[in-house]
């Protein structure tokens, strides 16, 4: 209107205009304004708050730090609220535990919390539903059931399986649970290393002792899968890539293990052990039996294991590890503990006095077998569940589903839908980690709490604020229960009120919750002799992102790709090309797979890291009452045998033996590899730790050296865009314009650029994770590939098969091979290989070959080096993606922002979550990294507002911030003050497709190899 | 030469200034008109032809409706391979276009007799074609609502279009061409359009009629300005023959993925678009001169040198293709070499081997003087070598994009129902425009066959005054 009313005073001072042209000009104006006004969007209102909430400034977001509930680690996260809504969890810098680090499940909290499949209120069963039902009602059902077992006396028949979690929580859980004679809870985690940590429990006293990799001059890793989810992810990720980043002194590391994990192919060598051999071969190791006995069962050559005990032999100081889900796994910990005191590690690499708590007081997979016995034998009257979901974590042997069916009453705590829950008859949705109070204690002295970042989404109430109400409404036991809630249990238990508020903006504190302990040991039961019948050894592993399954309603966690597969919302069985050539399948054609407790049929995968006597299934897909987002895929638990470590009693998951058969028919695989190998085309390069050391180590360019450019900064080839102004781009021009980082303009005075170090990076994708919560980046889904997943789904599909995936950045994994990897023959001497893994993103080259190709400007070039992409010019050609050669532009299909859209990908609440900072797409449209241009802005305009520079390091992008080895480094290139600066000009550096003389901004440094010392050397 | 230039019996004729092509059984005025413009009768035959274009047409627009409220994930696209089927119609339908404009601007300029009584056809299809082309990009993009953002048009936002991209200089260069040649067209037209206006009843008609031939005399001084200005569009045509898909190749040479990026595409583009163009002439005008009662018109003689066009132009293409694979391998880039070999022997062999075959070692077979002559292996050949031709476009498109530089992101690439169906509505869309033009205009130049024809003597009897000075 404001252009109206110029108008009209303009027009009023001029006599000559008359009444009548005056109106016609008016009425043009008004028209052009109103044309001028019209989008395509609705029109929406912006209402200011009238009484602001505590704390809350419209558009700035507040930060609360808290604890990550995702797994039983206990990292520290920082959430970033934005008017009353958590858009952001990352890791928290001050914490102990992760040090700023988050993984790609601790991201997708965020999901969980936004769940769009969250029980909205209480559920109350009616015949074969649950229905909804209010509080009130829920809790008299409640209060009635527990009153009546606890006249009856059976509480102590009474069962309460609770996910496994740190704190005060248990505790508390169990007074309550005394109050009414209840026994104590168990504490059941599907995935936690039990075997493992009892074995250190008994042999270094302490169940989870932190390991110090840098320490270590050789790692030994008996399936022990330290990258992908097994113990502490985060911490442990850190450590390994702190002791690999210090390059020279790095530990070697060796991978013992029948399929090579991601944590295998971040080993320099690999030993392809048979599945339950590893026992034998420690025994030998410690002098029990001979080498070569081992090498024999073990189906290796002799001289591999001759030289691994040379190796440990000959390391100063090793850390050695056990892991594995087989029967004798605990019997594994104990024999690997015992060589490492062998050795003289414990204290140098094992640090049992720094050790984690996140494994105390674990239930296994024999108490959840004994519970089942019990509600099976009908004395289980009331059956309670809490975030666990042990109707699909554990064998099918055990029929845990059928048992419950025989429980009077069940009720859920869990606040998703699952397995379980769908079984009980009473539902009283928990808060969410994000939403509730609480405490975890995950090192021995340090507390790391756990504060509500935002109301909680739905009518749901912190589990314990029932039992808090439910104990003040029982007269015997309202006395000990006089609090308002469980925040002030919480603060009194912890040292009052106000220490425990001024220790919340950290979210950590000296201090100890309850100290745990063991549930009480239950006979295990070793598989019954058919277990050992099939012709190939099954091993069963957890996802590294859907973990034992829980992750699978979550779709940033699904179309995560799979880091050593890169399998998205897909079960796949993966075997050995030499396997698949014996069954006459390729990669793609269905075989099923059969031992006692079941049977899956699932594409066949063609895995070179994997013995062709064994075949491979990922847990944590194929859910039947998980969410809408859980059901693609198989559910790999069918095929587990009930066998269990003969002494902790956890999941025997790689005992049980299979068949495998052609099934007929083939299906696409849905992945995001193209071709798993470089072609000799030195994108992901690598060196050896000597030839680094000797000064020696090439560029891995097999074609030529690129064109030496005007070099404004060491170690980035072309700073700015000089190079991609056609006639400006002279290399030796003097005149650089406003390009120039002295220009007096001070237009170009940065330039953003990222290193990424290949000797740190793992390949465990967190970074991908990070980049879809900050950037809004949609996933396609599994009901977008036709029938491939879903077998309901008719309707058109083929997208991700289609490499349609939205991924900004993309963990690619080459296998170094000359051939493809089906044709690799194994060799039991020689079956190792060299993996290597690179994150690629737009790199925005200095010289893009995507700018000058775009007909409507919708990308350029920023002074400030960022490759720019404006979604509302793009017209949608694809030109500029043709022209990449990094293939690093992604194209919106569907309109996967729009919520009209059927492909929409964030159905209420998860659109809850998109970052307020960065536009949803349309459809139609280019889209690509930004180098998180809106955190950028964010640091500048805030050092703006403040009167000051933006400081050296201040900020850094998502995909840097969450990375758990701290593998990427953004900053601005031309401040030889940001830390960037450095490592851009590092002896490693180089650009991928150098010879394209594209000059990108992203720097990677070479990977670090550490080959086999010459024998003599440690002779 | 080999072929008779004319038959033996009979006399040069003086007004044919390279008299190689002549019509003996054409022999007066009169005949020419009746003849020619009793083509312009509807029959049922051309009503089937024409409901079945149009039903083409709809399945097409169907298809593009589909997709632009789904979204163009509905088309093949495999990331990637982010062009496909569309641009690959696209550079078809140009490429088809400059046949008829080389037939009528620069056989014109060369004087080349045999373009006179196939010209009006090839020009109308140049027309046609460049309107199919045309509608592709807009089809192609991911926004068609906003195409017009890729014309420089004056706006508030002072935003112009990237004049660096290739994408704005095909643009122009469409833009232009659709211009010049309907202009061409149009101006041939004006004679022929008043002699149909002379022999239209319906008043409307003939009005509409009137206005088009812009109220033509016949006079001597109308001649001379139209002999004028038809040769003036014909020099002005001419470079467009060249520099229209030379832009059009420049959409890939100008990007850098191997098997795009090279100097010899725009040579390698005009003569595969003439030989694709030619093609495209037969596959219309061979059943033309059957079904139309035309073959004393557009003799064995006329399709015998069209052959030769057609065979210098395919010795043309196929020694690009073997000048590219050669530079592959000379050039020492591994990109290319792989590249190629993957595009010759690897993915993509059988969409290679379609295009050598049918562009390199069928019209081989027109080094025969007989088969020259078989209108019945023409139409073959001409059906063999449009697929050919489409299929070369698909094999630089596709496995360059497929197969770039980045092996993580290899893929493949399959169209969908939507993009057949658009295919196929591009086909309906061009045939419905040519079958409407041969019942509403004549699809031979009048005026120009008659200048070949012995023209009426004073005498009354036809007679060859003059005897050619051989």
């Amino acid at each position: 209107m404001t252009k109206i009313s110029d108008t009209t005073a303009a027009l009023t001072e001029q006599p000559a205009v008359k009444r009548r042209d005056f109106l016609k000009v008016l009425g043009v104006t008004g028209a052009a304004t109103t044309v001028a006004g019209c989008t395509s969007g609705e029109v929406e209102k912006l209402i200011p708050y009238l009484v602001s909430p505590d704390q809350t400034v419209p558009g700035v977001s507040n930060h609360y730090a808290t604890t990550c509930r995702e797994c039983s680690a206990g990292c520290g996260l920082i959430v970033e609220v934005r008017d009353g809504r958590a858009i952001k969890a990352e890791g928290n810098p001050a914490h102990p535990v992760n040090r700023g680090a988050l993984c790609a499940r601790g991201q997708a909290s965020l999901q969980g919390l936004y769940n769009p499949d969250r029980f909205r209120t209480p559920m109350k069963r009616q015949g074969d539903q649950l229905v909804a039902t209010t509080w009130e009602d829920a809790m008299q059902v409640l209060a009635a059931k527990l009153g009546e077992v606890k006249s009856r006396g059976q509480g102590s028949r009474v069962a309460f399986v609770n996910q496994h979690e740190l704190g005060s929580f248990p505790a508390f859980l169990d007074s309550v649970l005394g109050g009414y004679g209840i026994a104590p809870h168990l504490s059941y985690d599907a995935e936690a290393p039990i075997a493992v940590a009892q074995a250190n429990r008994v042999a270094y006293g302490a169940s989870w002792p932190q390991i110090d990799f840098a320490a270590a001059s050789l790692i030994v890793s008996f399936g022990a899968d330290f990258l992908d989810g097994w113990g502490l992810p985060v911490p442990q990720q850190l450590a390994f890539a702190d002791a690999r980043g210090k390059i020279e002194g790095a530990p070697r590391f060796i991978y013992v293990g029948a399929r090579r994990s991601l944590t295998g192919l971040n080993a320099d060598h690999w030993i392809p052990a048979r599945p339950g051999t590893e026992l034998q071969i420690v025994n030998a190791l410690l002098g029990r039996g001979s080498l070569t006995a081992a090498a024999e069962s073990a189906g290796v050559g002799a001289g591999l294991l001759d030289g691994l005990a040379r190796e440990i032999r000959g390391a100063s100081a090793s850390a050695i590890l056990s892991g594995g889900y087989g029967e004798d796994a605990g019997e594994l910990a104990a024999a690997v503990a015992e060589l490492n005191k062998q050795r003289g590690n414990v204290g140098k690499t094992i640090k049992p006095n720094e050790g984690y708590l996140a494994f105390e007081g674990v239930a296994g997979h024999a108490e959840m077998r004994a519970v089942a016995e019990r509600m099976n034998a009908g004395e289980v009257p009331l059956f309670f569940v809490r975030g666990s979901n042990p109707a699909y974590t554990t064998a099918p042997g055990i029929n845990f589903a059928a048992a419950m069916a025989k429980v009077a009453f069940k009720v859920s705590f869990s606040n998703v839908p699952d397995e379980t829950t769908s079984l009980c008859d009473l539902v009283l949705p928990d808060n969410h980690g994000l939403e509730s109070w609480g405490d975890a204690e995950p090192l021995r002295g340090t507390l790391s709490l756990q504060q509500p970042t935002m109301d909680p989404v739905f009518d749901s109430r912190a589990t314990a604020d029932v039992l808090l109400a439910l104990a003040k409404g029982d007269p015997q036991m309202a006395a000990r229960f006089q609090f308002v809630d469980y925040r002030s249990w919480l603060s009194a238990r912890l040292g009052g009120n106000a220490a425990f508020k001024d220790a919340l903006p950290t979210a950590l504190k000296t201090g100890s919750s309850a100290a745990r302990t063991s549930p009480p040991r239950v006979e295990t039961r070793r598989a019954r002799a058919g277990a050992q019948q099939g012709t190939h050894f099954l091993v069963a592993y957890p996802s590294p992102t859907l973990g034992d399954g829980r992750g699978a309603n979550k779709p940033w966690l699904q179309e995560l790709p799979d880091p050593v597969t890169k399998i998205v919302w897909q079960t796949v069985v993966e075997m050995h090309g030499e396997t698949a050539a014996s069954l006459g399948v390729e990669a793609g054609d269905l075989v099923t797979v059969t031992t006692p407790a079941g049977s899956i049929t699932a594409p066949a995968f063609i895995y070179i890291g994997i013995r062709p006597d064994t075949i491979a299934v990922m847990l944590g897909r194929g859910h039947t009452a998980s969410g809408r987002y859980a059901r693609a895929g198989q559910n790999a638990w069918s095929l587990i045998a009930s066998a269990e470590d003969q002494r902790s009693g956890a999941a025997a998951l790689s005992a049980t033996k299979a068949t495998i058969a052609k099934a007929g028919g083939d299906v696409r695989l849905v992945t995001t590899e193209g071709s798993g190998r470089q072609h000799g085309r030195g994108i992901a390069q690598a060196t050896t730790i000597a030839a680094l050391i000797a000064g020696e180590n090439q560029k891995e360019h097999h074609l030529f050296e690129g064109q030496a450019s005007t070099a404004f900064l060491p170690g980035l080839r072309s700073p700015t865009a000089n190079d991609a102004q056609g006639d400006f781009g002279v290399p030796n021009s003097k005149d650089k314009g406003m390009y120039d980082p002295n220009h007096w303009s001070g237009a170009a005075k940065r330039r953003w650029a990222m290193t990424v170090d290949l000797a740190r990076c793992t390949g465990c994708s967190a970074c991908v994770t990070a980049c879809y919560a900050e950037n809004n980046i949609p996933t396609v889904g599994a009901e977008w590939q036709g029938p491939i997943l879903l077998p309901d789904r008719t309707g058109f599909g083929a997208n991700i098969t289609r490499s349609r995936e939205m991924a900004w950045i993309r963990l690619e994994r080459y296998w170094e091979l000359d051939r493809e990897p089906k044709d690799v023959h194994f060799d039991p001497e020689h079956a190792d290989f060299e993996t290597r893994f690179i994150p690629m993103m737009c790199q925005h080259c200095g010289n893009a070959p995507c700018e000058p190709v775009c007909p409507v400007y919708a990308t350029y070039h920023a002074p400030n080096g960022l490759n720019v992409q404006v979604y509302n010019r793009c017209v949608g050609t694809r030109y500029c993606s043709n022209n990449c050669p990094y293939k690093v532009r992604y194209y919106n299909w569907f309109g996967y922002g729009d919520p009209s859209r059927s492909q929409y990908a964030f159905p209420e609440p998860l659109h809850w979550q998109l970052n307020p900072d960065v536009t949803v797409r349309q459809k139609g449209i280019m889209e690509k990294c930004t180098f998180c241009v809106q955190r950028i802005k964010e640091a500048e305009n805030r050092a703006a507002l403040e009167g000051r520079e933006v400081q050296p390091d201040e900020f850094t992008v998502a995909c840097a911030q969450g990375c758990p080895s701290r593998a990427i480094i953004f900053g601005d290139a031309a401040d030889e003050h940001w830390s960037i600066a450095k490592w851009a000009q590092d002896r490693r550096a180089y650009h991928v497709f150098e010879e394209l003389n594209t000059y990108t901004a992203v720097v990677y440094l070479q990977k670090v190899n550490h080959p086999a010392p010459a024998a003599s050397a440690t002779a | 030469m080999a072929t008779l230039a004319h038959p033996a019996n009979e006399p040069h004729r003086p007004n044919i200034p390279a008299a190689d092509i002549q019509l003996p059984a054409v022999k007066d005025y009169e005949q020419v008109d009746r003849e020619i413009l009793a083509t312009l009768q509807p029959t049922k035959a051309w009503f089937a032809a024409l409901f079945t274009a149009m039903a083409a047409l709809g399945l097409g627009i169907f298809s593009w409706g589909y997709q632009i409220h789904q979204g163009l994930g509905v088309a093949g696209y495999n990331p990637p391979v982010m062009w496909g089927v569309y641009i690959i119609s696209f550079v078809f339908w140009v490429g088809i276009g400059h046949a008829g404009t080389l037939i009528s601007a620069i056989l014109y300029l060369f004087r080349a007799g045999f373009r006179t009584t196939i010209y009006r056809a090839a020009e109308a299809m140049t027309v046609f074609a460049v309107m199919t082309a045309g509608l592709f990009p807009i089809i192609h993009i991911g926004r068609p609502w906003k195409f017009f953002w890729l014309i420089p048009y004056p706006n508030w936002r002072l935003i112009w279009p990237n004049f660096k991209s290739p994408l704005v200089w095909d643009v122009f260069a469409i833009t232009t061409y659709l211009t010049i040649s309907t202009t061409f067209l149009f101006v041939g037209l004006i004679p022929d359009i008043a002699a149909l206006r002379d022999k239209e009843k319906n008043p409307i008609r003939k009005r509409i009629l009137s206005l088009l031939s812009f109220g033509w005399r016949n006079s001597e001084r109308e001649w001379r300005h139209f002999a004028r200005a038809y040769l003036f569009l014909a020099a002005f045509s001419t470079p467009l023959v060249l520099s229209v898909h030379s832009v059009v190749s420049f959409d890939f040479a100008m990007g850098i993925l191997p098997g795009w990026h090279t100097t010899i595409f725009p040579p390698y583009f005009v003569a595969g678009a003439i030989f694709s163009g030619f093609a495209m002439v037969w596959t219309i005008v061979i059943p033309m001169r059957k079904f139309f009662n035309l073959k004393h018109y557009i003799t064995l003689n006329h399709l015998d040198a069209s052959a030769k066009m057609v065979l210098m132009t395919s010795l043309v293409v196929g020694c690009a293709y073997v000048v590219e694979f050669f530079i592959a391998w000379y050039g020492g880039i591994g990109y290319e070499q792989d590249y190629f070999w993957n595009r010759v022997f690897g993915q993509w062999w059988w969409a290679a081997w379609i295009m050598l075959t049918c562009n390199m070692i069928l019209p081989l077979s027109l080094f025969s003087q007989k088969l020259r002559r078989n209108p019945v292996w023409l139409f073959i050949l001409s059906i063999f070598i449009n697929i050919g031709m489409w299929f070369e476009r698909f094999v630089i498109v596709v496995p360059s994009l497929s197969h770039d530089v980045n092996p993580w992101q290899w893929s493949g690439y399959m169209p969908t129902w939507v993009d057949f169906g658009i295919l196929i509505g591009s086909f309906g869309w061009f045939f419905m425009w040519f079958l409407l033009f041969v019942k509403q205009l004549p699809i031979m130049a009048l005026a120009e066959i008659k200048e070949i024809v012995p023209p009426k003597m004073k005498a009354g009897k036809q007679s060859h005054a003059s005897h050619g000075g051989h």
